[in-house]
Protein backbone atom coordinates (compact mmCIF):
# COMPACT_ATOMS: atom_id res chain seq x y z
CA UNK A 1 0.00 0.00 0.00
CA UNK A 2 1.16 3.50 -0.71
CA UNK A 3 2.04 6.25 1.71
CA UNK A 4 -0.98 8.30 0.60
CA UNK A 5 -3.32 5.40 1.33
CA UNK A 6 -1.88 4.48 4.71
CA UNK A 7 -0.54 7.72 6.15
CA UNK A 8 -2.67 10.41 4.53
CA UNK A 9 -6.09 8.87 3.79
CA UNK A 10 -6.38 7.69 7.38
CA UNK A 11 -7.94 9.87 10.06
CA UNK A 12 -6.27 10.24 13.45
CA UNK A 13 -8.79 10.31 16.31
CA UNK A 14 -8.30 11.97 19.72
CA UNK A 15 -7.72 8.55 21.39
CA UNK A 16 -4.69 7.91 19.16
CA UNK A 17 -6.34 5.32 16.92
CA UNK A 18 -6.76 6.09 13.26
CA UNK A 19 -9.51 5.21 10.83
CA UNK A 20 -8.41 3.39 7.69
CA UNK A 21 -8.92 3.81 4.76
CA UNK A 22 -11.04 6.92 4.60
CA UNK A 23 -11.47 7.56 0.90
CA UNK A 24 -15.08 8.84 0.71
CA UNK A 25 -15.59 12.57 0.78
CA UNK A 26 -18.87 13.15 2.52
CA UNK A 27 -21.19 15.93 1.33
CA UNK A 28 -19.55 19.33 1.49
CA UNK A 29 -20.43 22.80 0.28
CA UNK A 30 -18.95 26.24 0.49
CA UNK A 31 -20.13 29.71 -0.47
CA UNK A 32 -17.52 31.05 -2.88
CA UNK A 33 -19.07 34.49 -3.34
CA UNK A 34 -19.24 36.54 -1.26
CA UNK A 35 -16.57 34.86 0.89
CA UNK A 36 -13.57 35.44 3.12
CA UNK A 37 -11.42 38.33 1.88
CA UNK A 38 -14.27 40.03 0.01
CA UNK A 39 -15.72 43.37 1.12
CA UNK A 40 -19.34 44.22 0.40
CA UNK A 41 -19.86 47.79 -0.83
CA UNK A 42 -22.91 48.38 1.38
CA UNK A 43 -26.42 47.20 2.08
CA UNK A 44 -28.26 45.91 -0.98
CA UNK A 45 -28.81 42.90 -3.17
CA UNK A 46 -26.11 40.26 -3.61
CA UNK A 47 -26.24 36.87 -5.27
CA UNK A 48 -24.86 34.23 -2.94
CA UNK A 49 -23.24 31.45 -4.94
CA UNK A 50 -21.00 28.48 -4.25
CA UNK A 51 -20.41 24.80 -4.92
CA UNK A 52 -21.55 21.57 -3.28
CA UNK A 53 -20.38 18.00 -3.88
CA UNK A 54 -20.65 14.49 -2.45
CA UNK A 55 -18.30 11.56 -2.83
CA UNK A 56 -21.22 9.24 -2.24
CA UNK A 57 -23.74 10.46 -4.75
CA UNK A 58 -25.69 13.39 -6.08
CA UNK A 59 -26.45 16.68 -4.37
CA UNK A 60 -30.17 16.71 -3.59
CA UNK A 61 -30.49 20.04 -1.80
CA UNK A 62 -28.49 23.08 -0.71
CA UNK A 63 -29.76 25.47 1.94
CA UNK A 64 -28.52 28.92 2.88
CA UNK A 65 -28.54 30.70 6.21
CA UNK A 66 -27.74 34.36 6.78
CA UNK A 67 -28.42 34.30 10.52
CA UNK A 68 -25.80 31.81 11.69
CA UNK A 69 -27.96 28.72 11.26
CA UNK A 70 -31.16 29.83 13.01
CA UNK A 71 -33.13 29.64 9.76
CA UNK A 72 -32.38 28.03 6.40
CA UNK A 73 -33.80 28.65 2.92
CA UNK A 74 -33.38 26.47 -0.18
CA UNK A 75 -30.90 27.62 -2.82
CA UNK A 76 -31.35 27.04 -6.52
CA UNK A 77 -29.15 24.31 -8.10
CA UNK A 78 -27.61 24.97 -11.47
CA UNK A 79 -28.06 22.07 -13.87
CA UNK A 80 -26.76 19.57 -14.79
CA UNK A 81 -26.58 18.04 -11.31
CA UNK A 82 -24.35 14.97 -11.65
CA UNK A 83 -23.13 12.36 -9.15
CA UNK A 84 -19.74 13.09 -7.53
CA UNK A 85 -19.55 16.38 -9.39
CA UNK A 86 -19.34 19.95 -8.23
CA UNK A 87 -22.81 21.41 -8.22
CA UNK A 88 -23.23 25.17 -8.33
CA UNK A 89 -25.92 26.81 -6.25
CA UNK A 90 -27.22 30.36 -5.94
CA UNK A 91 -29.58 32.42 -3.88
CA UNK A 92 -30.47 36.13 -4.02
CA UNK A 93 -29.67 37.89 -0.75
CA UNK A 94 -30.70 41.33 0.39
CA UNK A 95 -28.17 42.48 2.95
CA UNK A 96 -29.51 44.93 5.51
CA UNK A 97 -26.04 46.24 6.36
CA UNK A 98 -25.85 44.61 9.78
CA UNK A 99 -23.43 41.88 10.90
CA UNK A 100 -24.43 38.54 9.35
CA UNK A 101 -23.23 34.95 9.54
CA UNK A 102 -23.76 33.32 6.16
CA UNK A 103 -23.33 29.65 5.32
CA UNK A 104 -24.48 26.86 3.02
CA UNK A 105 -25.37 23.29 3.95
CA UNK A 106 -25.97 20.48 1.49
CA UNK A 107 -27.77 17.15 1.54
CA UNK A 108 -27.03 14.34 -0.91
CA UNK A 109 -29.31 11.63 -2.28
CA UNK A 110 -28.37 9.24 0.55
CA UNK A 111 -30.09 11.65 2.97
CA UNK A 112 -26.85 12.82 4.59
CA UNK A 113 -26.81 16.49 5.62
CA UNK A 114 -23.55 18.36 6.09
CA UNK A 115 -22.97 18.91 9.83
CA UNK A 116 -21.70 21.98 11.71
CA UNK A 117 -17.92 21.92 12.16
CA UNK A 118 -18.31 21.76 15.94
CA UNK A 119 -20.25 18.48 15.66
CA UNK A 120 -17.42 16.93 13.65
CA UNK A 121 -14.77 18.13 16.08
CA UNK A 122 -16.73 16.73 19.03
CA UNK A 123 -16.48 13.22 17.58
CA UNK A 124 -13.26 13.32 15.53
CA UNK A 125 -11.06 15.91 17.19
CA UNK A 126 -8.94 18.25 15.07
CA UNK A 127 -6.45 15.92 13.40
CA UNK A 128 -8.48 14.51 10.52
CA UNK A 129 -8.47 17.51 8.23
CA UNK A 130 -8.69 15.53 4.97
CA UNK A 131 -12.37 14.90 5.59
CA UNK A 132 -13.45 18.14 7.14
CA UNK A 133 -16.84 18.45 5.50
CA UNK A 134 -18.22 20.76 8.16
CA UNK A 135 -20.37 23.76 7.35
CA UNK A 136 -18.25 26.78 6.37
CA UNK A 137 -19.53 29.99 7.92
CA UNK A 138 -18.52 33.43 6.65
CA UNK A 139 -18.83 36.41 8.97
CA UNK A 140 -19.99 39.60 7.26
CA UNK A 141 -19.12 42.58 9.46
CA UNK A 142 -21.20 45.76 9.44
CA UNK A 143 -18.47 47.48 7.38
CA UNK A 144 -18.83 44.76 4.73
CA UNK A 145 -15.56 42.94 5.47
CA UNK A 146 -15.87 39.15 5.30
CA UNK A 147 -13.81 36.76 7.43
CA UNK A 148 -13.84 33.10 8.48
CA UNK A 149 -16.94 32.71 10.62
CA UNK A 150 -15.86 29.28 11.87
CA UNK A 151 -13.19 31.11 13.87
CA UNK A 152 -15.50 33.79 15.21
CA UNK B 1 -5.38 44.38 -27.85
CA UNK B 2 -9.14 44.49 -27.55
CA UNK B 3 -9.27 42.92 -31.00
CA UNK B 4 -6.95 40.09 -30.01
CA UNK B 5 -9.09 39.44 -26.97
CA UNK B 6 -12.22 39.32 -29.09
CA UNK B 7 -10.61 36.84 -31.46
CA UNK B 8 -9.60 34.62 -28.58
CA UNK B 9 -13.07 34.87 -27.09
CA UNK B 10 -14.59 33.93 -30.45
CA UNK B 11 -12.25 30.96 -30.79
CA UNK B 12 -13.12 29.82 -27.30
CA UNK B 13 -16.83 29.97 -28.13
CA UNK B 14 -16.24 27.88 -31.25
CA UNK B 15 -14.21 25.38 -29.28
CA UNK B 16 -16.92 25.21 -26.66
CA UNK B 17 -19.52 24.27 -29.28
CA UNK B 18 -17.37 21.77 -31.19
CA UNK B 19 -15.64 20.26 -28.22
CA UNK B 20 -18.42 20.29 -25.67
CA UNK B 21 -18.07 16.97 -23.84
CA UNK B 22 -21.83 16.62 -23.51
CA UNK B 23 -22.29 16.88 -27.28
CA UNK B 24 -19.47 14.49 -28.15
CA UNK B 25 -20.53 12.03 -25.49
CA UNK B 26 -24.10 11.94 -26.72
CA UNK B 27 -22.94 11.05 -30.24
CA UNK B 28 -20.44 8.30 -29.46
CA UNK B 29 -19.41 6.34 -26.39
CA UNK B 30 -15.66 7.00 -26.82
CA UNK B 31 -13.51 9.96 -27.74
CA UNK B 32 -11.61 7.98 -30.36
CA UNK B 33 -8.24 8.46 -28.69
CA UNK B 34 -6.02 5.97 -26.90
CA UNK B 35 -6.78 2.31 -26.33
CA UNK B 36 -7.54 -0.02 -23.44
CA UNK B 37 -4.18 -0.92 -21.88
CA UNK B 38 -2.94 -4.45 -22.53
CA UNK B 39 -1.94 -6.53 -19.47
CA UNK B 40 1.76 -6.28 -20.39
CA UNK B 41 1.48 -2.48 -20.69
CA UNK B 42 -0.02 -2.30 -17.20
CA UNK B 43 2.66 -4.63 -15.88
CA UNK B 44 5.40 -2.38 -17.22
CA UNK B 45 4.21 0.59 -15.14
CA UNK B 46 2.85 -1.31 -12.13
CA UNK B 47 5.17 -0.70 -9.17
CA UNK B 48 2.62 -1.47 -6.46
CA UNK B 49 3.91 -3.12 -3.29
CA UNK B 50 1.46 -4.78 -0.91
CA UNK B 51 1.91 -5.14 2.88
CA UNK B 52 2.79 -8.83 2.49
CA UNK B 53 5.71 -7.88 0.23
CA UNK B 54 4.21 -8.74 -3.15
CA UNK B 55 5.75 -6.41 -5.73
CA UNK B 56 9.04 -5.86 -3.88
CA UNK B 57 12.06 -5.98 -6.16
CA UNK B 58 14.88 -8.43 -5.37
CA UNK B 59 17.69 -6.80 -3.38
CA UNK B 60 18.94 -6.17 0.13
CA UNK B 61 20.47 -3.60 2.46
CA UNK B 62 21.31 -2.73 6.05
CA UNK B 63 21.10 0.48 8.05
CA UNK B 64 24.89 0.46 8.24
CA UNK B 65 25.06 0.61 4.44
CA UNK B 66 22.11 3.00 4.29
CA UNK B 67 23.81 5.65 6.44
CA UNK B 68 26.19 6.53 3.62
CA UNK B 69 23.41 6.73 1.02
CA UNK B 70 21.22 8.71 3.40
CA UNK B 71 23.97 11.24 4.12
CA UNK B 72 24.55 11.78 0.42
CA UNK B 73 21.01 11.73 -0.91
CA UNK B 74 18.52 12.46 1.89
CA UNK B 75 20.12 14.45 4.68
CA UNK B 76 19.88 17.93 3.14
CA UNK B 77 16.11 17.68 3.21
CA UNK B 78 15.45 15.43 6.20
CA UNK B 79 18.31 16.22 8.62
CA UNK B 80 21.10 14.07 10.10
CA UNK B 81 18.79 12.01 12.35
CA UNK B 82 15.62 12.38 10.30
CA UNK B 83 14.16 14.82 12.80
CA UNK B 84 15.65 18.19 11.83
CA UNK B 85 13.88 18.84 8.53
CA UNK B 86 13.50 21.16 6.71
CA UNK B 87 11.20 18.63 4.96
CA UNK B 88 9.06 15.87 6.52
CA UNK B 89 10.23 14.51 9.88
CA UNK B 90 11.09 10.83 9.37
CA UNK B 91 11.69 9.65 12.93
CA UNK B 92 10.37 10.14 16.44
CA UNK B 93 6.88 11.01 17.58
CA UNK B 94 6.22 7.62 19.18
CA UNK B 95 3.75 8.13 22.01
CA UNK B 96 2.58 11.50 20.64
CA UNK B 97 -0.59 10.36 18.84
CA UNK B 98 -2.85 10.92 21.84
CA UNK B 99 -1.41 14.34 22.63
CA UNK B 100 -2.66 17.70 21.37
CA UNK B 101 0.33 17.84 19.01
CA UNK B 102 0.50 14.41 17.42
CA UNK B 103 3.55 13.78 15.25
CA UNK B 104 2.82 11.31 12.47
CA UNK B 105 6.07 9.74 11.32
CA UNK B 106 7.17 6.45 9.78
CA UNK B 107 7.97 5.23 13.30
CA UNK B 108 4.97 6.60 15.17
CA UNK B 109 2.23 6.12 12.60
CA UNK B 110 2.90 4.04 9.49
CA UNK B 111 1.30 0.56 9.64
CA UNK B 112 3.51 -1.27 7.11
CA UNK B 113 7.29 -1.34 6.56
CA UNK B 114 6.74 -2.19 2.88
CA UNK B 115 5.09 1.20 2.39
CA UNK B 116 8.35 2.90 3.34
CA UNK B 117 10.24 0.91 0.70
CA UNK B 118 7.52 1.71 -1.85
CA UNK B 119 7.52 5.43 -1.10
CA UNK B 120 11.31 5.81 -1.20
CA UNK B 121 11.38 3.72 -4.38
CA UNK B 122 8.77 5.77 -6.19
CA UNK B 123 9.18 9.27 -4.79
CA UNK B 124 12.58 9.87 -3.17
CA UNK B 125 14.92 11.67 -3.36
CA UNK B 126 12.24 14.28 -3.99
CA UNK B 127 14.31 16.11 -6.60
CA UNK B 128 15.47 12.90 -8.36
CA UNK B 129 12.75 10.28 -7.77
CA UNK B 130 13.19 6.69 -8.95
CA UNK B 131 16.93 7.04 -9.52
CA UNK B 132 18.10 4.64 -6.79
CA UNK B 133 19.06 0.99 -7.27
CA UNK B 134 17.01 -1.61 -5.32
CA UNK B 135 19.87 -2.19 -2.83
CA UNK B 136 20.00 1.56 -2.11
CA UNK B 137 16.24 1.58 -1.53
CA UNK B 138 16.54 -1.35 0.92
CA UNK B 139 19.49 0.34 2.65
CA UNK B 140 17.81 3.74 3.10
CA UNK B 141 14.61 1.98 4.19
CA UNK B 142 16.67 0.13 6.80
CA UNK B 143 18.32 3.37 7.88
CA UNK B 144 15.00 5.21 8.39
CA UNK B 145 13.69 2.21 10.38
CA UNK B 146 16.95 2.20 12.37
CA UNK B 147 16.51 5.92 13.17
CA UNK B 148 13.12 4.93 14.60
CA UNK B 149 14.56 2.12 16.70
CA UNK B 150 12.67 -0.51 14.69
CA UNK B 151 15.61 -2.49 13.25
CA UNK B 152 19.22 -2.98 14.29
CA UNK B 153 22.16 -1.47 12.45
CA UNK B 154 23.16 -4.78 10.82
CA UNK B 155 19.73 -6.36 10.28
CA UNK B 156 19.52 -7.37 6.63
CA UNK B 157 16.37 -6.19 4.87
CA UNK B 158 15.29 -7.89 1.68
CA UNK B 159 12.05 -8.92 0.00
CA UNK B 160 11.54 -11.65 2.63
CA UNK B 161 12.54 -9.91 5.86
CA UNK B 162 11.05 -6.46 5.18
CA UNK B 163 7.38 -7.59 5.18
CA UNK B 164 7.98 -9.45 8.46
CA UNK B 165 8.70 -6.27 10.39
CA UNK B 166 5.85 -5.33 12.70
CA UNK B 167 5.55 -1.57 12.80
CA UNK B 168 4.89 -0.05 16.27
CA UNK B 169 1.51 1.40 15.27
CA UNK B 170 0.37 -1.62 13.25
CA UNK B 171 -2.61 -2.22 15.56
CA UNK B 172 -3.55 1.45 15.84
CA UNK B 173 -6.02 1.37 12.96
CA UNK B 174 -9.77 0.83 12.94
CA UNK B 175 -12.14 0.59 9.99
CA UNK B 176 -13.90 3.70 8.72
CA UNK B 177 -17.23 4.02 10.61
CA UNK B 178 -18.56 6.95 8.63
CA UNK B 179 -21.19 8.24 8.29
CA UNK B 180 -20.76 8.94 12.00
CA UNK B 181 -21.84 12.60 12.06
CA UNK B 182 -24.55 14.22 9.97
CA UNK B 183 -26.15 11.09 8.58
CA UNK B 184 -29.83 10.49 8.49
CA UNK B 185 -30.19 7.24 10.51
CA UNK B 186 -32.69 5.57 8.20
CA UNK B 187 -30.26 5.70 5.29
CA UNK B 188 -27.23 4.59 7.23
CA UNK B 189 -27.41 0.89 6.31
CA UNK B 190 -26.87 1.68 2.63
CA UNK B 191 -23.21 2.35 3.26
CA UNK B 192 -22.26 -0.56 5.44
C1 LIG C 1 15.03 17.69 -2.22
C2 LIG C 1 14.52 17.38 -0.91
C3 LIG C 1 14.39 15.90 -0.51
C4 LIG C 1 15.34 14.91 -0.60
C5 LIG C 1 16.76 15.02 -1.13
C6 LIG C 1 14.73 13.75 -0.03
N1 LIG C 1 13.45 14.02 0.38
FE1 LIG C 1 12.17 12.73 1.29
N2 LIG C 1 10.72 14.17 1.26
C7 LIG C 1 10.86 15.44 0.74
C8 LIG C 1 9.58 16.10 0.74
C9 LIG C 1 9.30 17.51 0.23
C10 LIG C 1 8.66 15.18 1.27
C11 LIG C 1 7.14 15.36 1.40
C12 LIG C 1 6.53 15.11 0.05
C13 LIG C 1 5.04 15.20 0.00
O1 LIG C 1 4.38 15.38 1.03
O2 LIG C 1 4.50 15.03 -1.11
C14 LIG C 1 9.41 13.99 1.61
C15 LIG C 1 8.87 12.86 2.20
C16 LIG C 1 9.57 11.74 2.55
C17 LIG C 1 9.04 10.60 3.27
C18 LIG C 1 7.61 10.49 3.78
C19 LIG C 1 7.48 11.11 5.15
C20 LIG C 1 6.07 11.07 5.70
O3 LIG C 1 5.94 10.97 6.92
O4 LIG C 1 5.10 11.10 4.94
C21 LIG C 1 10.04 9.70 3.41
C22 LIG C 1 9.96 8.36 4.10
C23 LIG C 1 11.22 10.25 2.77
N3 LIG C 1 10.90 11.50 2.27
C24 LIG C 1 12.43 9.61 2.67
C25 LIG C 1 13.52 10.12 1.96
C26 LIG C 1 14.74 9.37 1.71
C27 LIG C 1 15.02 7.98 2.23
C28 LIG C 1 15.54 10.16 0.96
C29 LIG C 1 16.89 9.85 0.38
C30 LIG C 1 16.91 8.70 -0.51
C31 LIG C 1 14.82 11.43 0.76
N4 LIG C 1 13.61 11.34 1.37
C32 LIG C 1 15.35 12.51 0.08
C33 LIG C 1 12.03 16.01 0.30
C34 LIG C 1 13.21 15.32 0.08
Amino acid sequence: MTREETSKYTDLMPDGTARQFTFDMEPKSVITRPSGGDTLAGAGRYEITGIAWSGRGTIARVEITVDGGATWVPAELQTPVLPRAHTRFQWPWTWDGREAMIASRCTDDTGYTQPPLADLIKVRGVNSQYHNNGIQVWKVAADGKITNGNRA
Amino acid sequence: MATARNVIAALMCAAAVVGSPAVVFAQSPTFGVGHAPKPEELKAIDIEVTPDGKGLIHGSGTAAAGKEVYTRRCETCHGPTGQEGPQDVLAGGQGSLTTSRPQKTVGSYWPYATTLWDYINRAMPFDHPSTMMPDEVYATTAYVLFLNGIVGEHDVLNETTLPQIKMPNRDGFTSDPRPDVGASPKKRSQHQ
